[in-house]
């Protein structure tokens, strides 16, 4: 009898109720919302690392990520990948690094050439998927290239074009061809755009003069979360002259961000809950003492001092449930399409991308259903609104019958 | 046998910034089982305050009040609120039914507090409002009543977990005077078929007419105890 009397209570002020409920549902849709979308943002920023060319973790000799030599390599990579235990799903692209000048008719820049197998290549670096002029390289092509449109614009190449390129090789000597532009990619990264190189490896050695090595090897991962876990058993596996930092080593900047923004959103779900809240208590305040007297009924007839918290309780506890399923109804399914459309396009306003932390961040935001993160929002709601009841019962429930019904 | 005991009962009322108002001046008060009795008196004389001592609703400032032999002094909130569940029913001036429950629910909450069952709590209730002449009312929700058919309601959740006292506080002050004739008679009936003791605090004559004891309070004072039939 005590929820029916409780769920009948409710109505009794209707339009109390309902803003009541509006409050509460609409400040729990607005937390896991917003929790939705800067869980989102950290997933994309986290999980898209290649719109910078970057892994989840990297593998190299140890001092390359320090000062990234040309002579620091890896030596045998095809048998060290066979050996180390890499999540079936992950992503793994082996790169020769090389820094070069490249030059044409019309200007020279510093670029960073990748010579890499293009069809592993592509599964972690997406400009190498956004090739917007000519086409991607081909694995047997070892006169050709593809450079971003930066460069291309900075160089005045378009496909067909000669590029002349130099690089310091391993033994002090120089060493310098010329390659025919294939294709041009478009990178959000305006970085890569403007000084990335792509050629294959043999060719990216045959120019640096180095034998059968990379000095790369980056790992993506379908969970950017067993980061930690899988650069451990790499170590372990390849032995003391490896390393392999994790995207939280390489850009740490991110990593504090991601525990910033954790941290925000728990302070705005605290302080939308407890604004929500103060409003609930003032009404559920409003709504015990202007009862008093029948409370104090209750009491004549033998209802104990916590029979009446508890139906007190009972009214809150259905405030809080309504207020939940309001919530979450409104923005579990916004959450939830967010996941697959851009829910945000800032791209237009502010660019495509933005840099952040070493990596490169797109202006159209996604969101990231967190079912954990809105039961707990909910149960939040459970316990504020409780919160907000229970006082007041407990302040009735003290005074003596008599006074309750002396109360008009 | 003696439901009530009322042993030299002080009671006064301290409001802050002002003088203790005196409500009660030591009265001495025993009531028997099966008694039909009436606290008369002009307003103020304390009768509603002697009503809610012996319905365990306040404590008194100085003596001893006891139900059924028991000394109400030292027990807890919940004791209080047990006694009054399992031995003490309640008729209020204005009714006081619970407006979101109806009829029978409100008769079934006390029942509901002592744990009876459903099935048994709705057989209990049909019986009581049907010895009431309220059986039709059951499914009424207080708003949808007249003053005199929610005050039948009130004294069938009072009698029906069978207490050792009835305490009626004005009973018929909200009623027309037909409708009031209608219920007092009607709990005089159960009292004399089901030895249920009352106790009313009135300054109705009818009320005083039909009650078989008359106990006068001026000032916080009994001055009179008047039992009819020459007892």
């Amino acid at each position: 009898m005590l929820l029916r009397l409780g769920w009948r209570n409710l109505w009794r002020n209707r339009r109390r109720t309902l803003i009541n409920l509006a409050s509460a549902g609409l400040g729990l849709a607005l937390v896991v919302f917003y929790g939705g979308l800067l869980g989102g943002i950290v997933a994309d920023a986290k999980q898209e690392l290649d719109d910078a060319a970057l892994g989840h973790v990297e593998i190299a000799a140890k001092g390359w990520h320090a000062r990234r030599l040309l002579a620091t390599s890896l030596q045998n990579p095809d048998e060290l990948l066979k050996k180390l235990p890499l999540p079936a799903d992950a992503e793994v692209s082996a790169r020769v690094v090389v820094r070069a000048l490249a030059s044409s008719a019309h200007g020279a820049q510093g670029v960073l050439l990748h010579g890499v197998d293009p069809a592993a290549e592509r599964k972690v670096a997406a400009y190498l998927r956004d090739v917007r002029q000519g086409r991607e390289l081909d694995p047997a092509d070892d006169r050709g290239v593809v450079v971003g449109d930066g460069l291309a614009e900075r160089l005045s190449l378009s496909v067909g074009s000669k590029l002349r390129l130099t690089a310091q090789q391993a033994d002090g000597e120089v060493g310098a061809d010329v390659f025919r532009v294939r294709g041009i990619f478009h990178s959000i990264a305006p970085a890569i755009g403007k000084g990335h190189v792509i050629m294959t490896q043999s060719a990216a050695r045959k120019l640096a003069g180095l034998p059968a090595v990379v000095h790369q090897v980056v790992v993506q991962l379908a969970d950017a979360n067993q980061a930690d876990a899988v650069a451990a058993a790499v170590v372990q596996a390849a032995g003391a002259g490896v390393e392999a930092p994790t995207w939280g080593e390489l850009l740490p900047i991110l990593k504090s961000m991601d525990g910033l923004i954790g941290l925000i959103q728990w302070l705005i779900g605290v302080f939308v809950n407890v604004v929500v809240g103060l409003g609930i208590l003032n009404t559920m305040l409003m709504s015990v003492l202007e009862r008093t007297h029948e409370l104090g009924v209750l009491q004549a007839l033998g209802t104990r001092p916590r029979g009446v918290v508890a139906l007190i309780a009972a009214e809150s506890f259905w405030i809080a449930t309504l207020a939940v399923a309001l919530g979450l109804g409104l923005a579990l399914p916004l959450v939830a399409w967010g996941e697959q459309h851009v829910l945000l396009d800032f791209s237009q306003a502010m660019g495509e991308g933005m840099e952040i932390g070493g990596t490169s961040l797109r202006m159209a935001f996604h969101t990231r259903l967190s079912i954990g993160g809105a039961l707990q929002s909910a149960a939040l709601v459970y316990a504020m609104t409780l919160a907000a009841g229970l006082w007041p019962a407990w302040r009735v429930s003290r005074l003596p019958p008599a006074t309750a019904l002396r109360s008009v | 046998m003696a439901v009530v005991q009322v042993s030299q009962v002080v009671k006064e009322y301290h409001d802050r910034g002002s003088a203790p108002v005196v409500a009660l001046r030591g009265v001495d008060l025993t009531v028997e089982a099966g008694e039909f009795m009436a606290l008369a008196g002009p307003s103020g004389s304390g009768k509603t305050t002697l009503l809610n001592l012996i319905g365990a609703l306040d404590s008194p400032s100085q003596g001893q009040v006891r139900i059924d032999g028991r000394d109400l002094a030292g027990l807890s909130p919940v004791q209080l609120a047990d006694l009054r569940r399992d031995r003490i029913g309640f008729v209020f001036q204005s009714y006081n039914l619970v407006p979101v429950l109806t009829a029978a629910e409100n008769a079934e909450y006390v029942l509901q507090l002592r744990g009876v069952p459903k099935a048994e709590r709705r057989k209990i209730v049909a019986e009581v409002f049907a010895a009431l002449g309220i059986g039709e009312l059951m499914d009424a929700r207080p708003p949808q009543m007249s003053g005199g058919q929610q005050q039948r309601v009130a004294v069938a959740r009072a009698i029906v977990a069978a207490p050792a006292v009835v305490l009626a506080d004005e009973p018929t002050a909200n009623l027309d005077q037909a409708s009031g004739r209608a219920l007092i008679e009607r709990m005089h009936q159960l009292n004399h078929e089901r030895g249920i003791t009352f106790v009313f605090s009135t300054h109705d004559p009818m009320v005083l007419e039909q009650a078989e004891r008359v106990v006068h309070l001026v000032d916080g004072k009994i001055a009179s105890d008047v039992r009819k039939g020459g007892a």
